[in-house]
């Protein structure tokens, strides 16, 4: 195996925090990403707006 | 129009690859240094591999859903190993394939049941719980004792270990079922074969009296009677002392 | 339905269900001495008798061109009528085996009516059978309305269901006669792993291409969630069910994995199967249908987001915690138990976002049991997911784990959670499916509720003491310093709440009967025919009788 034990472990730790601080970083981002608002908002309403029975043209 | 189109596609398959990734990342991390463990973990050179028919019973074991109520994994924690023995290590189920931890205890542990009881109280323990536990929940068994132990593919069973890793020697496959029968007839011819393959320590008897039909009870109580017996690394001086967590 | 198929898809399926039908005959030949042989007979049969259904629709005319002009809903009927079905299976062997641990003796002396073999055909029928019938027929519902769109064609979602189907009758089936890889909650053999492998990606495909003809450029978050589902549990399921097969002509399999690297990999599937198939699936659910019920947009869009991204990426290191005190590495443990506590932001992120939807609609929840349906289902989740990651701290896991605590847990979520938010969107979606106005007898809604909360109460409390106390009577010492209790000393102790736990389930049980009967009734009752008794329940607006613009 190339890489050992430790190294590998060591890697899960140091490495994998600063994924998972990045994500979610990146997810908070694009949530609350101004411009996104205007889709979000419409896509909330928008199951709402047509019955279950709308056809799908 | 059709770039729209274009750009929607590359949107939804986006998010698909999006979540795998992710998703992927957090799992690989964590199990990926596991793999290199065999580093780390205790060394037991007297490790012995199952014999057929303890295989055949372990098969039973897992086939009568026995780890949904009993685990095979003593924990850490000062009333564990008081109540079941020494804990568990790693190495000890090394040859597991699966392993069978389990994740309840209805039932008490069995990681070092082997021993502890005579064959004939596991087989009246399996036939009927209650008539030697009589508080015991446990299913009653009785058709193990009935079963004749279908032994004629268990060379193919133990090729197919070998395959996924448990070191088993070409006589041992080729003598498979041969073993299987010889371990549940003390007075046949095919004992020194057999302990001469798997160790002079097999146990070597009918265990569920019946000399003439190897059933599955033969099988299961052979099982039963070698947990926690294929290596003695875990009675070794003790490498850490158990976590007291209780107080 | 087979006239709802255009003559291609029919030849189609015909081709389709003759393969399936000579990988029957295959197995059943091949393997006559062995178990694989009985479920090539299964195989065998279900082949043959789709082949049939198949065959005597097979002359009906081309079904017309304005089809395409609705959406397709046949699967989602027939998901919805075989996920009740499932349910109530399911149940009542769960509620059998749940007496049988207050009474051992109420069986019979034959191999398939032992504990050992009904437990997963419990565990299978109510999560995979019932709640993956339902995550299939909601999804197909969900899709189709989010994006404005059809399915692509009328033979693939019969295939995943009717598929997914056979792949749930093989597992459960195979318990009985004594197939099963023994990995709780993937113990079905390398076969059914490999069926269930092809329906998988055939509906993941199904999911992609009805997305890519969706008139909206935003996907709904509901989707996303669906998404998730499908492919994390495609990934579970190939990586945890990687086994080498005795020989092809043999039920039993060797996993590839042993010892520590086995568990690790057992448990990362096990509690990400509760992840992606009971959390982000019904998340998905409870996104689309709580909202159209309460008729408000979501509380919050971008909760939902952040929600999302947070469960796909936290739940996966979660796993270990399940391991805690074994032979598995200790920083592992540390990582699993450190992740399951993180794991409680996005999860309360969920459960705030439903029931804050519903602020300014409670009236509507105290009025509409459909809807209280799934306003107990988001507290149970909130509820659920916080004592999960209570569990998951190493002291209190040390009490909690091997014992009924976690039993009890599992079905907090599973009962308070899963079956309810199902239940609301079942009956949410039957009237307007059927075509009807509302269910057939609201008053009998509000019964299924009341037994289902009774009963999901009953069962959750008598676990909690029961695992507490043995948990508790494990590790009392006495002042001499030895172990005051033997092993059976629990057992007689738990023996009150295994009969409180019983009838618990049983409530839940009835609940679910009624709600068949319930259903059964709608779809057969005369969709004019008024109904005097019972409130009014709010009705999802009538059909749309003219077309509308499409934006």
């Amino acid at each position: 195996m190339i890489f050992d034990h430790h190294t590998l472990v060591g890697f899960a730790k140091s490495v994998g925090l600063f994924y998972l601080i990045g994500l979610s970083l990146a997810a908070l981002a694009y949530a609350l990403w101004p411009s996104n608002r205007e889709r979000f908002d419409r896509a909330a309403k928008a199951i709402l707006e047509d019955s279950e029975d709308t056809p799908c043209l | 129009m059709f770039s729209t189109h274009y750009k929607l596609e590359r949107k939804s398959i986006g998010l698909a690859l999006g979540i795998m990734l992710v998703a992927s990342i957090g799992g690989l991390v964590e199990i990926a240094p596991l793999f290199t463990i065999d580093e780390t973990v205790e060394a037991a050179p007297d490790m012995r591999t199952y014999t057929p028919l303890e295989l055949a019973g372990r098969n039973i074991y897992i086939r009568e859903g026995c780890y949904a109520c009993h685990s095979q994994m003593i924990r850490t924690l000062q009333d564990d190993v008081e109540r079941y023995g020494p804990y568990s290590l790693a190495v000890e189920s090394k040859y597991d394939h699966p392993m069978l931890w389990g994740s309840k205890r209805t039932g008490p542990d069995l990681a070092r049941l082997g021993g502890k009881y005579s064959d004939a109280w596991q087989v009246a323990h399996l036939i009927n719980p209650r008539d030697v536990v009589p508080e015991s929940v446990m299913p009653a068994y009785g058709w193990l004792a009935r079963n004749r132990l279908r032994t004629d593919d268990l060379g193919k069973h133990l090729a197919t270990q070998r395959t996924v890793g448990v070191p088993y020697t070409d006589a041992q496959i080729a003598n498979a079922e041969a073993d299987a029968l010889a371990q549940a007839n003390p007075d046949g011819d095919g004992v020194d074969g057999l302990t001469e393959r798997y160790g002079k320590a097999t146990n070597v008897r009918s265990f569920d009296g019946d000399k003439q039909v190897v059933t599955e009870m033969d099988a299961l109580v052979a099982y039963l009677q070698i947990l926690g017996k294929l290596t003695d690394a875990a009675h070794k001086p003790a490498p850490a002392t158990a976590e007291a967590s209780t107080k | 339905m087979v006239s709802e198929l255009t003559v291609a898809e029919r030849e189609r399926a015909m081709g389709i269900t003759g393969l399936l039908a000579l990988c029957g005959m295959i197995m059943a030949i091949g393997g006559s001495n062995d178990p694989l042989g009985v479920h090539g007979f299964i195989v065998l049969l279900f082949a043959v008798a789709m082949l049939f259904v198949v065959a005597s629709g097979y002359f009906a005319p081309e079904p017309p061109e304005s089809r395409l002009q609705s959406y397709y809903d046949s699967p989602t009927k027939a998901g919805i009528v075989i996920a009740m079905v499932w349910a109530v299976f399911g149940m009542f062997i769960g509620d059998w085996v749940a007496w049988l641990l207050a009474y051992p003796e109420l069986t019979f002396d034959a191999a398939w009516a032992s504990f050992g073999r009904l437990r997963p055909v419990h565990t299978t029928g109510v999560i995979f059978a019932f709640g993956g019938n339902a995550l299939i027929a909601t999804s197909f519902h969900v899709m189709q309305r989010t994006s404005r769109a059809r399915m692509p064609d009328q033979f693939s979602p019969w295939f995943v269901l009717m598929g997914y189907n056979l792949f749930c009758i093989l597992a459960i089936s195979g318990y009985f006669i004594g197939i099963t890889q023994s990995k709780e909650y993937a113990e079905p053999e390398w076969y059914a792993d490999v069926w269930l492998v092809i329906v998988w990606v055939t509906y993941f495909i199904l999911y992609i291409r009805t997305l890519m003809r969706r008139k909206e450029p935003h996907i709904y978050v509901a989707n996303w969630y669906y998404l998730a589902f499908i492919l994390v549990v495609a990934i579970l399921h190939i990586v945890n069910g990687l086994a080498v097969p005795v020989s092809f002509l043999s039920a039993k399999s060797y996993s590839l994995f042993s010892g520590v690297q086995d568990a690790m990999t057992q448990w990362w599937y096990g509690h990400n199967a509760v992840a992606f198939f009971l959390t982000a699936g019904f998340l998905g659910m409870l996104y689309y249908y709580l909202p159209k019920r309460a008729e408000r947009p979501i509380y919050s869009y971008r909760m939902s987001i952040v929600g999302f991204w947070g469960i796909t990426f936290f739940y996966m290191w979660a796993g270990s915690h399940h391991l805690h005190f074994t032979a598995l590495p200790q920083w592992v443990q540390t990582l699993g138990m450190t992740f399951s506590l993180t794991l409680l932001v996005p999860s309360w992120i969920a459960a705030a976002n439903a029931l804050l939807t519903l602020n300014g609609a409670w009236d509507k929840v105290r009025d509409d049991a459909t809807l209280r349906f799934m306003m107990i289902a988001a507290v149970f989740y909130g509820l659920s997911t916080f004592e999960g990651s209570f569990m998951a701290i190493r002291a209190v896991n040390s009490l909690s784990h091997y014992t009924d605590w976690t039993v009890g847990h599992v079905h907090a979520g599973a009962l308070g959670w899963v079956a309810m938010i199902i239940f609301g969107a079942f009956y949410a979606t039957v009237p307007s499916l059927w075509k009807r106005k509302r269910m057939y007898s609201p008053a009998l809604v509000e019964v299924h509720f009341w037994l289902a909360l009774a009963g999901t109460l009953v069962y959750v409390f008598a676990m909690w003491n029961s695992g507490i106390i043995q948990g508790l009577m494990w590790r009392t010492y006495t002042e001499s310093g030895t172990l005051a209790y033997s092993f059976t000393d629990t057992l007689v102790a738990m023996h009150p709440y295994y009969i409180a736990r019983a009838v618990g389930g049983l409530l839940f049980l009835l609940g679910a009967i009624v709600g068949c009967y319930n259903i059964w009734m709608t779809i057969r009752h005369d969709a004019e025919a008024p109904r005097a008794t019972g409130q009014e329940t709010p009705l999802p607006a009538a059909p749309a009788p003219s077309l509308q613009p499409a934006e």
